[in-house]
């Protein structure tokens, strides 16, 4: 009806490099107004616009629902055939309501990032198209690989979601990614979205928080449009969805998670969680979605150690092209040591009063413009109560048996590894350390320090177990 | 009261109390049984709601989408409410000897039932927990002669979509228009239409998508005389027959433009008689294979032939007399779908209006209804 309008509207260039392709929709018009009839051909294709194929699968644009249900229950078989005929790869072709078809205009801008394959398509065109990809799927343009600063506390989780963006769904499906607040789980799980996007633009990615799902689903729930819900997450080909701790206690999203979770495994398609603690330590998260999450690969993010935490700044303040003095970001990086979101905040402050202040900034004065940062971050220190309390849970004993003066080794060989941790995790002196673990003299902290630093190395099992204290400590 | 002789325990006074026939019982329950839930995340969903008030006795079920609530009289000797689990209690009603019923519900919601010799005790919920049906004030209504909307609904409802992936067509239709009441339902290889003068306010103009459940419960409900009064309102519609009342969501979301369906002017119409065309059909499809399930009607003058066959098994055909004054041509339909509102139309004669053997026929009466139906292809 209104095909001469909207063809006005930029569309007019990629009709004719369709034809200089030597492939048209003209062509599959011709061999489908043989197989169909007139009034039919007029009714259902007239207004409708090829979109181009990707993957294998061809697209067409149609202004109504009603032209999507009458073609796919009746004509698809003609419409495959006749398509086939001009474009040889095509093995499927889909029928895609398109609004902007009914109201006469420029086609939807969505449709454009479907056509490929068009050899003098701008740099621009296919950067804008990526783009637009990247938002409909609700990712963050700047979470991408290359600004990831990879150190020993990411390296593992790093590599899994590289291998993953590179083969989607194949081994490490779900990919389990958990660790502690601002660390950049997100970042990774992004990163393999957009690197899928840029790669195989036909993917369909989806990225949300678990609790955007949640309240998605609730809605769906109420207005009792619960297919349309189940089938948008249902055909994605990677669904990243993120702090699936908001799960627990939640238990009809629990249960369609589950099934969307297994239709998308049963039908290889990859899955990509994020979460705050490991699966089993959700609370009230069913054992079947646990073990779900658990069958495909865990892999943890620990906070960075010093060399990451510089790299981290000094890549930053590349990036933001800000230049700050080498000592004030040791400064940063010593003093900021659990959360890289709070360290990129801290960069970003002092790089703005530098700027502001134009004058050249002490360490001195960065302490107090970030007091409150560095309270905070010190009140999230770990203490020595907290040690004792996280070695006598680990141990099984009560924590009574920190401070009292009784000496089996059950007990007294915790308490010298709560020692060692409480002298190397905070700034209490010997003395201090002492006096936390009933009154004993810094020559007994000294002892109990040597000792399990000679065993560490002897004894794997033990550097297991401290590890784990201490990143149960540090979340 | 005298001493009971039945082996049941006192625990206090009963909170309900009331004598029915069993048949009563039976019909009342029945009439709303349909709509218990299936789901089993909700237990109270799948219990019927009892409430013995003022002589009669009322019976509502819901499963959230559609709630449904009647009443039959009863002999109340205590008024009072509880829930009991829908199935099992019609299970039990349906084998009792036809007679006097006592049901008495303690306060736990432990029912007793006696009948003649037989006793039964099933364990119900609190009515406390039981959902309400919807509220509908403020909401536009519409009157309805139960016969007219009856008819439409049957004149329409087998032509709904059971393709779950295509919610919106998961209903029927119903447009308040122009001073008429439209209905229309499709599942995209046919769509029927029933059209209706109904007198209504302008300000009442809408359209509306009725889930197929409650368009199921509402043909149980409609009867031949009286009006059903329709209250509609943003995303609920109930309709009020009698005592009997069906409240239930509507499906959201834009119903396709079904008028783009409608094939244009036709190049032929053959009358048929309609009981001759469905017996037909009925005969000539037993031969037609599972694989292309279709018949083909091939037109003459006058004349028409109905064949099917399928490879393996064999063939039939059939011969008609019709008034055709066309050119010869033959058209194939999916035997069911050809069928399916032969049954549902009552007059005497219907027309199909023909353009070729590729696009739609279209099927009419003496009156505001059209079928149209998409030709299978012919494979000679």
């Amino acid at each position: 009806m209104e095909s001469e309008e909207f063809e006005a509207g930029g569309v007019a260039d990629e009709m004719t490099l369709q034809i200089e392709d030597g492939r048209d929709w003209d062509h599959v018009c011709q061999d489908l107004r043989a197989m169909v009839s007139a009034d039919a051909f007029q009714r259902w294709f007239g207004t409708a616009r090829w979109m181009g194929v990707e993957d294998g699968i061809g697209s067409l644009a149609v202004p109504g629902e009603i032209h999507q249900v009458w073609i796919e229950t009746n004509y698809l078989p003609e419409l495959t055939m006749a398509v086939s005929q001009t474009y040889e790869e095509v093995r499927e072709v889909r029928v895609l309501v398109c609004d902007s078809l009914a109201v006469a205009g420029t086609p939807s801008n969505s449709f454009f990032s479907r056509q490929q394959q068009r050899p003098t398509k701008s740099a621009m065109l296919e950067g804008e198209a990526l783009e637009r990809r990247t938002k409909s799927a609700g990712l963050n343009t700047s979470c991408t690989f290359d600004r990831f600063v990879v150190g020993a506390n990411s390296q593992f989780a790093h590599a899994a979601c590289e291998a993953v963006a590179k083969k989607s769904g194949l081994g490490y499906n779900p990919l389990f990614i958990y660790g502690g607040p601002g660390l950049g789980k997100t970042h990774l799980m992004q990163a393999i979205g957009h690197e899928l996007l840029r790669c195989q633009p036909g993917t369909r990615v989806i990225y949300l928080t678990c609790e955007k799902f949640t309240n998605e689903f609730i809605d769906a729930v109420r207005r009792g449009d619960i297919e349309k819900f189940r089938r948008r997450y249902r055909s994605s080909d990677v669904l990243l969805i993120d702090d699936v701790q908001f799960l627990g206690g939640k238990e009809r999203s629990q249960e369609e998670f589950f099934h969307t979770f297994n239709t998308l495994l049963d039908g290889r398609n990859q899955v990509v969680l994020t979460c705050d603690r490991p699966a089993s330590e959700i609370k009230n998260l069913e054992p079947r979605l646990v073990s779900r999450f658990e069958c495909g690969l865990t892999v943890e993010m620990q906070p960075p150690e010093m060399e990451t935490r510089m790299a981290i700044l000094k890549k930053k303040s590349m990036e933001w092209k800000v230049r700050v003095d080498e000592s004030i970001l040791h400064f940063l990086a010593e003093k900021i040591r659990t959360n890289v979101r709070r360290l990129e905040g801290a960069l970003m402050r002092v790089a703005t009063y530098a700027s502001l202040a134009g004058e050249s900034v002490s360490v001195e004065k960065i302490e107090h413009l970030l007091r409150d940062l560095l309270r905070e971050e010190a009140s999230r220190q770990v203490t020595i109560d907290d040690i004792q309390k996280a070695v006598a849970e680990h141990y099984d004993l009560r924590l009574a048996d920190m401070t009292s003066r009784r000496r089996p080794a059950s007990v007294a060989f915790p308490r010298q590894v709560a020692m060692f941790l409480s002298r190397t995790l905070t700034k209490g002196s010997l003395m201090e350390i002492g006096e936390a673990f009933g009154g004993r003299d810094h020559g007994t902290v000294i002892h109990a320090c040597k000792k399990i630093t000679g065993k560490i190395n002897d004894e794997p099992g033990l550097k297991d177990a401290i590890s784990r204290i201490e990143s149960q400590l540090r979340r | 009261m005298k001493a009971e002789t039945n082996p049941q325990h006192h625990s206090g006074l009963p909170s309900m109390k009331f004598r029915i026939s069993k048949e009563a019982f039976l019909d009342g329950l029945q009439k709303v049984q349909h709509v218990v839930s299936s789901r089993t995340t909700l237990p109270i969903l799948s219990n019927v709601l009892l409430v013995a008030k003022d002589g009669r006795l009322q019976f509502t079920t819901t499963d959230l989408d559609v709630g449904i609530t009647g009443s039959v009289e009863a002999q109340i000797e205590k008024e009072g409410a509880t829930t009991l689990p829908a199935k099992r209690l019609v299970s039990i009603i349906r084998e009792l000897p036809a007679s006097e019923v006592d049901v008495s519900v303690d306060g736990k919601n432990h029912a007793s039932i006696r009948c003649g010799p037989s006793f039964f005790k099933i364990i119900g919920l609190g009515e406390a927990e039981f959902p309400p049906l919807p509220d509908f004030e403020g909401a536009k209504i519409f009157k309805i002669p139960q016969a007219t909307l009856r008819d439409g609904l049957k004149k329409t409802s087998y032509a709904i979509s059971t393709d779950e992936t295509r919610y919106v067509l998961n209903g029927i239709f119903t447009s308040f228009r122009d001073g008429k009441m439209t209905l229309v339902a499709t599942d995209g290889r046919r769509l029927a239409m029933v059209d209706a003068d109904l007198e209504f306010p302008a300000s009442h103009e809408t359209d509306v998508i009725i889930p197929t459940k409650a368009v199921q419960e509402l043909q149980r409900l409609l009867g031949d005389a009286g009006e059903v009064i329709v209250k509609l309102s943003d995303s609920q519609i109930s309709f009020t027959v009698g005592d009997s009342l069906l409240a239930s969501k509507l499906i959201e979301g834009n119903y396709p433009n079904y008028r783009q369906v409608i094939p244009g002017d036709s190049n032929e119409r053959v009358v048929i008689s309609r009981e001759a065309l469905l017996e037909t059909v009925r005969r000539v499809s037993l031969l037609s294979s599972d694989k292309s399930n279709s018949v083909k009607l091939v037109f003459s003058e006058n004349h028409i032939e109905v064949t099917a066959n399928s490879p393996d098994v064999g063939e039939a055909q059939e011969s008609m007399d019709v008034i055709y004054q066309g050119p010869p041509m033959q058209i194939a339909f999916n035997p069911e779908f050809l069928q399916a509102p032969l049954r549902a139309l009552d007059t005497d004669d219907i027309y199909i209006d023909l353009i070729d053997e590729m696009s739609p026929g279209v099927l009419r009466i003496e009156g505001t209804f059209l079928y149209v139906l998409m030709p299978m292809r012919v494979t000679n």
